[in-house]
């Protein structure tokens, strides 16, 4: 934890976290590169920033200058940041020490941390299961206990799922509360910038680092940043909770309602008013193909950027077009470039009508129904999944054709409607983690905090880590 | 069968701005290359969007010039293509809402006024600059991201002179509205012309051809013309027009095929998620509005109407935003308004090819342009001595010092005058007699004389009252 | 919409500079079928009167950026990541001029 903790021995508790890193890599390959923090720990000694001395990760899609930056593609393999994002410096400014960049499914393109390119990424609490993706590394890292703070990022759910497999704290603050300047993109209108920690405290804290104003992201909101941590509230009683019921009817796993169910209960206990909501099912069937209609157009577009030609892994051709596309081709895995064709099919002009600009108002009838069902209440939770985390060999999370689980796919209205969501573990199932989702109303994260922090009290899963037998 | 011209124009223009359309770059004016770069220019990843006020400023200034009506709302969209010169793969532009819409500009062919409609104005960023270097390309990326505005007109212009006075109409709204350089050579204005031809009454529209990269007014005129000549052969032999794009050749005075059209590229154009709508406010659009300068033909009016220069002369000065700037400049510091138009226009202009691309101002101040006209109109010096003043001041020197170190100022002093005027008539009795005879001439001749005398100081005119009241004299 | 064919896929991967093996173009027309399903679930939702979400906050910003040059990279920077560079330039084989 670093809430409220000062770092005393900086040197060390650096050393530490990259010691602890380095040898759990070769069982949990969660680091892409490791980084020179020399200077960064002198920096830190004399910092006055809240994070002063912190070793942290960032996902490897987070700009670093002068430092390898890959968004785990090939086509990026040796590319080296022309520039700090702008999180980057904060956390910088911040006195955090960046101890290396970690794994994610190629751009940030995928849930379950087997398609990075460094090879599949492995869930502390049991390595021959997945963490979850896209941001992967940055979960196992802090659910290991190398380091307190990873930055991820959060497209479709990848801070929030790979939170609830591994047991940790995962944030998605509001849309535009974190400047996206920097962050190599999936989808602009559903990229937030995340991060993982093992407490609520911690989260808290996070934030006023991360958020604020960005004049380089015209996105980024004016709102002011708040004080979280020191009015973090857990006082359950006079809050009023809402169940997202679609999700609880789509659980099969007994254990999972079982869990939930008990921290309900809890909650009812010390005071809180918890009602069942439900939204449209028809509606939100359509959440996984409305995701990645959107997804893929905006990614492809976003993407064309990479072509060999002033950056990156270039392969020769005799003309432009050759040149560019075996770059490309050669630069992107099949799955990537499968997206890309799609995300094109639905960006033609004949087809966008009927693809790209359907999701949109499929979208905003979603986001209309989000809205509607937080009305009443001031925070709206369901269990983060289903199931525990899958094993590394269950690629059925990979097809496009996956279950339309509303379970497995209904957090994505948090990116949709760009509402602060966060996921804390609630429990174990068999040693394997679960977590619960939470989402309160746009820029109301302090509301967010508060009943993630009720309900951490409730759970006695602060600060909750997983013995890797290195 | 005669045929009537459709022809339509596609202007882009750089803007006057410091940095790039959507980065803090500086735009570059002849710079090393990439020397005018960011990461954002470069199209690096994890890069966005963030927009330049002064572009923005700029083009509704050229929506009020060309009557066109604001959409307070800005929106962009991304036009997607690959290319080398397209840092990002795509091209933020504003496709389906430009900032402009519906406007028009006046103009004069032939001596007839005519409307031209523009059907739409809009914002965007400009590519990056190729250079073929033997087998391979070299590129740099110091012109990527420069703002651009694109302005297409409707298909109201029916021949050559029409297209060339309508491109000369923009470059003049453009220039005096201090939102471009408009220099077609260098590329800060780009024109392209659209032309087809049908049977009058006719319907319809006849097949379009495209004619790019035409790099000034009077190739504008010319390839028009060439490609109505070539239109026309082909129609009245029977054959069809193929749907191209050419260029001019000056060489052979004709228009020459680039490409046959493929057949419409599909841009997948899509709304640009990383910029939100930008409300222009009342405050904003308000302020632009009151800041708009004054166009060629206000100038023009304000010339005759408040300082009595002929039209004539008010058309030259106000042929370009510099000379214009010039002669305001000249005359804020008192010269006289007529006198100065002369001279700029008899004097300067001859030989204003001599300060090659430097401002005019910066070339010869207005102060000391000033000063030498106000010396003349003084009475001290003569205007041929001016001419010779002058021809030191291309080189530099102030016109005081010039006077000075060449013993120029005229002699006005009456005593002066009087012992020269003396000692005249005393040396030349003979013209005396030829004057009280009625001989105007020997007057002249006196002049003359006292001229050469005093070495040329004398103030003609004051000599010649006095030798006139010393004759009487006599 | 009809189902797509092989050659449309080869067709649209070229268009966005990709190339596929056969396989993977086997693979990709499976999985259109897959978007086929899932437009079928997005037709049945009504969206008669329904404007697309482009953000997900649609207020209008009225922020500018002042005209004001604030970052430059230095040309060792802009060029560091360059595959092949030449006094300056950035080198691709040669374009056909346009």
């Amino acid at each position: 934890m670093f809430a409220n903790r000062k770092i005393e021995n900086i040197e060390n508790e650096v050393m530490t976290a990259i010691s602890v890193a380095r040898k759990q890599q070769p069982l949990l390959n969660a680091m892409v590169s490791f980084m020179e923090a020399d200077e960064a720990v002198e920096h830190a000694k004399s910092s006055s920033g809240k994070l002063a001395g912190l070793p942290i990760v960032l996902k490897d899609n987070v700009l670093t200058k002068g430092v390898r930056t890959t968004g785990s593609v090939s086509i990026l393999d040796n590319y080296i940041g022309a520039y700090d994002a702008t999180i980057t410096t904060k956390l910088k400014d911040a006195g955090a020490v960046i101890i290396g960049k970690s794994a994610l499914d190629g751009l940030g393109m995928g849930g379950t941390g087997t398609n990075c390119h460094t090879g599949f990424v492995h869930n502390p609490y049991d390595l021959s299961r997945m963490a979850g993706g896209s941001s992967a590394g940055s979960a196992a890292l802090v659910a290991s206990g190398a380091v307190s703070f990873a930055i991820g990022s959060d497209t479709g759910d990848s801070v929030r799922k790979p939170a609830s497999f591994v047991g940790i704290v995962g944030v998605k603050p509001t849309y535009g509360r974190i400047s996206r300047y920097g962050i190599i993109p999936y989808a602009s209108s559903l990229d937030h910038v995340g991060y993982f920690t093992r407490s609520v405290e911690d989260a808290a804290l996070a934030l006023e680092v991360l958020a604020g104003r960005d004049d380089k992201d015209m996105t980024s909101s004016f709102r002011a940043v708040e004080d979280y941590l020191a009015n973090l509230n857990g006082d359950l009683s006079g809050k009023t909770i809402g169940i997202l019921g679609n999700v609880i009817d789509s659980i099969k796993n007994e254990s999972t309602l079982k869990l939930f169910n008990d921290l309900v209960e809890k909650c009812k206990n010390v005071g809180a008013t918890v009602k069942i909501v439900n939204m449209d099912p028809k509606r939100l069937q359509t959440c996984l193909p409305v995701y990645y209609i959107i997804a893929n157009s905006e990614a492809t577009a976003n993407h064309s950027n990479l072509d060999g030609v002033r950056f990156g892994m270039q392969e020769s051709g005799d003309t432009l077009e050759e040149l560019m596309t075996n770059s490309r081709t050669k630069g992107f895995s099949f799955l990537l470039r499968k997206r890309f064709i799609i995300g094109s099919y639905s960006l033609a002009d004949e087809n966008q009508e009927l693809l790209l600009r359907k999701a949109q108002k499929v979208r905003r009838l979603l986001v209309e129904d989000y809205k509607a069902a937080l009305a009443d209440v001031d925070v709206l939770i369901a269990p983060a999944s289903g199931d525990v985390a899958p094993l590394l060999t269950d690629t059925s999370a990979d097809q496009l054709s996956a279950r339309y689980l509303i379970a497995e796919n209904y957090m994505v209205l948090g990116n949709f409607s760009g509402y602060p969501s966060m996921t804390i573990p609630m429990g174990k199932i068999n040693g394997l983690p679960m977590g619960i989702n939470i989402t309160a109303k746009p820029f109301e994260e302090q509301v967010m905090f508060d009943v993630a922090f009720g309900m951490e009290n409730l759970t006695g899963c602060k600060n909750m880590t997983a013995e890797v037998m290195v | 069968m005669s045929f009537e011209v459709i022809i339509g124009i596609e202007i882009h223009c750089e803007l006057k701005t410091k940095t790039k359309m959507f980065s803090g770059a500086p735009v570059s004016f002849g710079n090393l290359p990439n020397t005018c770069v960011n990461e954002i220019d470069l199209g690096h990843p994890g890069t966005l969007p963030s927009l330049n006020k002064r572009a923005v400023e700029l083009a509704i200034t050229a929506c009020e010039l060309m009557n066109c009506e604001v959409d307070r709302l800005i929106r962009f969209d991304r036009k997607n293509y690959y290319y080398s010169d397209l840092p990002k793969g795509f091209q933020i532009t504003q496709q389906f809402h430009p900032i402009g819409r519906g406007g028009y500009v006046d103009i004069e062919a032939d001596g007839v006024s005519k409307r031209i409609g523009i059907n739409r104005l809009h914002l965007e960023e400009d590519t990056a600059k190729q250079f073929h270097h033997g087998d391979v390309t070299w590129i740099d990326f110091n012109r990527a991201g420069t703002p651009l505005v694109e302005i297409v007109s409707e298909p109201d212009i029916r021949s050559g002179k029409e297209a060339a006075a309508f491109v000369e109409k923009m470059k003049s709204l453009l220039e005096f509205g201090d939102i471009s350089d408009v220099k077609m050579e260098e590329g800060s204005l780009r024109c392209d012309v659209n032309i087809s031809l049908r049977p009058y009454g006719f319907d319809g529209y006849g097949t379009k051809v495209e004619i790019k990269n035409l790099n000034s007014v009077n190739n504008v005129l010319r390839a028009v013309e060439a490609e109505i000549v070539r239109q026309t052969e082909i129609y009245l032999k029977g054959e069809s027009v193929v749907q191209s794009t050419r260029r001019y050749d000056e060489v052979s005075r004709k228009t020459v095929l680039m490409r046959k059209k493929e057949g419409a590229v599909d841009y997948k154009y899509f709304p640009e998620p990383n910029i939100p709508p930008v409300l222009i406010s009342d405050e904003f659009y308000n302020r632009v509005k009151s800041q708009l300068p004054k166009t060629a033909s206000q100038r023009k009016e304000s010339y005759v109407a408040e300082l009595g220069l002929s039209d004539y002369d008010a058309s030259i000065l106000t042929s370009g935003l510099d000379l214009s700037n010039f002669f305001d400049a000249i005359v804020r510091f008192g010269a006289p308004a007529k006198a100065t138009a002369n001279w700029l226009i008899s004097e300067v202009l001859s030989v204003s090819q001599l300060r090659s691309d430097k401002k005019f101002a910066d070339w010869i101040k207005p102060e000391h342009m000033a000063d030498l006209l106000i010396m003349v109109s003084e009475g001290k010096i003569s205007g041929k001595q001016a001419k010779e003043v002058f021809a030191d001041m291309i080189l530099g020197e102030a016109p005081k010092d010039i006077v000075a170190k060449k013993g120029m100022s005229q002699v006005s002093d009456e005593g002066q005058l009087l012992v020269w005027v003396t000692e005249i008539l005393n040396g030349n009795a003979q013209s005396i007699e030829d004057f009280k005879n009625g001989k105007d001439r020997a007057l002249g001749f006196l002049v003359g004389q006292v001229m050469k005398l005093s070495k040329g100081k004398a103030n003609p005119a004051m000599t010649s009252e006095l030798l006139v009241k010393e004759l009487s004299k006599r | 919409m009809e189902r797509i064919s092989k050659k449309k896929v080869f067709k649209l991967a070229q268009q966005v500079m990709l190339r596929l093996t056969d396989e993977e173009a086997d693979n990709i027309v499976a999985e259109f079928d897959t978007l086929l399903k899932q437009m079928d679930l997005l037709d049945q939702i009504d969206t008669t009167h329904v404007k697309e979400m482009i953000f997900p906050f649609e207020e209008p910003t009225d922020f500018f950026r002042e005209d004001i040059v604030d970052h430059v990279l230095s040309v060792e920077d802009a060029l560091y990541n360059a595959p092949i560079e030449e006094q300056g330039y950035f080198v691709i084989p040669k374009v056909v001029k346009d």
